[in-house]
């Protein structure tokens, strides 16, 4: 029985060593080197690192990841739930939930055109618009502040609706009786939203919380198609900023610094989060 | 009084639901936006920057995109991609899955939340040792080099390991008694009700893997073998800005996953109920 248990996880196990485990700790590796396939390899320990640290466009990307992370989570979480909800008021119907939902089937390409030529100055009618009303001269995604919180927003645009069907599946499982019995004692829409349906959502919403951060410290195509991570270094996320050092400047050791970075930090902003709230039973 | 109270507050529905409509619509103008430029001459799209429909309907963008590009080699790449990753994905997830749930070995719990805890590591932050892991092994640019990766991911494993946990033991202990071996048990028994978890893990990766972007845009960088995403990357960043053809071929990639969606709404929002703890 023991043989055969290891030789069906087996063919899993090979591809998870090979294209999951094997990557993250040769990550790890490369990153204590000076990378360079052609020349040869120079061990250096942490002293990648230890540049990495004193780089400020390094900083640079690190503030501005965060901040595209500050933007992207409130807003796909807001408008996911504000339409879960609605549709499951039956404010609204099936056709809503699929003009909602049917961005997110979309690749990152056809999202980053689509919005980088809405902001297009020659072509773009959401730039337009926006010069008629003598509200923007530039184009917002070349603009030092704006580049960043439109590439969120496209961001959102692309992702909320996956987190309303996640939502809305949440609320389609919560008891019926509490609904009634709040019905019965009188209570109005908001105050059942804050008192019934608000507890009941906190895991699953806590999780989303959880699966957008990652999901937002990751970002990348949008970013690199949409603004190249300009004007400058406005909007270069630490995605982008890995990209660069690695496959523009060739010096891989480096960027698989970032690379191991951008995981720790993710991993331990997970498992905090996870301890925090309890939510390691959410997996079992 | 009570009779005045529903009216006011069925009003209020209403003029709540009307504003949800028009919001649903302001969401999906772009979409609209893209199909009315993509028909409209390049001339004039440039000229009338504001205007929404084309006044001289013209097939022209299509044209010059399909003619240019190998827009079809592209799509078929992207299927490619997209059928390697469901197949290797729910072979190996099968088989580790029942293991994981049913047959007991030394070290299995370990093992398994190991794999799992694989799913907070960022897919892209791999992507540079990645590079020279499917280099070392000859698959570097080559659709392969694409899919194994993706079919690494612990999803389908892990949401076929929890239904299989479901599945009463007696049926299981029954066919036992009737000499049936685990992978008689496996294929007879278990699979043919597992089709419904199948179908959401089949969703699930043929979104990334039909919309997966970084590693293919690394891995593919010097290769014929390029994706749909990667296609229009490549288009988007051609010396001369065709602004009709940026918008046709976004609108002929949008295609497939518009028919898809249109057939199978159901089952995608379903499957994605499924597994939505994993995005």
């Amino acid at each position: 029985m023991g043989a055969e248990g290891i030789l069906f996880v087996l063919p899993y196990g090979i591809l998870w060593l090979l294209f999951l485990f094997l990557p993250l700790v040769f990550g790890f590796y490369i990153s204590l080197h000076k990378w360079n396939p052609l020349v040869g390899n120079v061990f250096q320990g942490f002293q990648g690192y230890i540049e990495l640290f004193r780089t400020p466009r390094f900083w640079n990307s690190f503030w501005v990841t965060w901040r595209f992370v500050l933007f992207v989570i409130p807003g796909i979480i807001i408008v996911g739930l504000l339409a879960a909800l609605a549709l499951h008021a039956k404010l609204v119907g099936g056709l809503f939930e699929s003009l909602f939902f049917f961005p997110y089937l979309l690749n990152v390409s056809i999202v980053s055109i689509l919005w980088g030529l809405l902001h297009d100055p020659d072509v773009g009618i959401f730039f337009q618009y926006l010069k008629q009303l003598g509200i923007a001269t530039t184009p917002l995604l070349n603009h030092e502040f704006w580049a960043l919180p439109m590439v969120a927003f496209t961001t959102i645009w692309w992702l909320a609706g996956y987190r309303m069907v996640v939502f809305r599946a949440a609320l389609a499982s919560f008891p019926a009786e509490l609904y009634e019995a709040a019905k019965l004692d009188g209570a109005g829409p908001i105050r059942t939203f804050f008192t019934i349906t608000l507890p009941l959502l906190k895991p699953t919403l806590l999780f989303a919380l959880v699966l957008t951060t990652v999901g937002g410290m990751r970002a990348f195509g949008q970013v690199i198609l949409m603004t190249a991570g300009g004007p400058g270094t406005a909007s270069e996320v630490l995605a982008l900023y890995m990209y660069r050092v690695g496959f523009e400047f060739l010096d891989f050791g480096r960027a698989a610094a970032v690379g191991f970075i951008l995981f720790l930090m993710i991993f331990t902003l997970v498992m905090i989060l996870l301890k925090f709230f309890r939510l390691g039973s959410e997996l079992k | 009084m009570a009779l005045r109270f529903t009216q006011k507050y069925s009003s209020a529905r209403i003029s709540l639901s009307l504003a949800l409509w028009v919001v649903a619509f302001l969401w999906i103008f772009p979409l609209f936006w893209l199909v009315g430029k993509t028909f409209t001459p390049n001339s004039e799209i440039i000229r009338e920057a504001t205007s929404l429909l084309p006044r001289d309907i013209t097939l022209e963008n299509i044209h010059t995109v399909l003619k240019k590009w190998p827009f079809l080699l592209w799509m078929l790449n992207s299927t490619l991609v997209t059928v390697g990753s469901i197949t290797v994905m729910v072979l190996v997830s099968l088989f580790a899955a029942y293991s994981f749930a049913r047959i007991p070995w030394k070290g299995r719990d370990f093992v398994f939340v190991l794999f799992l805890s694989s799913m907070f590591i960022p897919w892209e932050i791999n992507a540079v040792p990645l590079y020279f892991v499917t280099k070392y092994l000859g698959i570097l640019g080559t659709r392969p080099g694409v899919f194994l990766p993706i079919s690494a991911m612990p999803v389908g494993m892990f949401l076929l390991r929890q239904f299989f946990i479901s599945i009463p033991q007696d049926i299981e202990d029954a066919a036992r008694i009737d000499g049936c071996s685990s992978l008689t048990i496996l294929v007879r028994i278990f699979l043919p009700m597992t089709i419904p978890v199948i179908g959401a893990v089949v969703i699930w990766i043929s979104l990334f893997a039909w919309n997966e972007f970084f590693w293919s845009m690394i891995s593919l960088q010097r290769s014929a073998m390029v994706t749909l995403p990667i296609g229009l990357k490549n288009i988007m960043g051609s010396q001369n800005i065709d602004y009709g053809g940026m918008f046709a071929a976004s609108l002929l990639a949008l295609l497939p996953s518009f028919l898809i969606f249109l057939f199978l709404r159901r089952q995608i929002i379903r499957g994605i109920t499924v597994s939505g703890s994993f995005r």
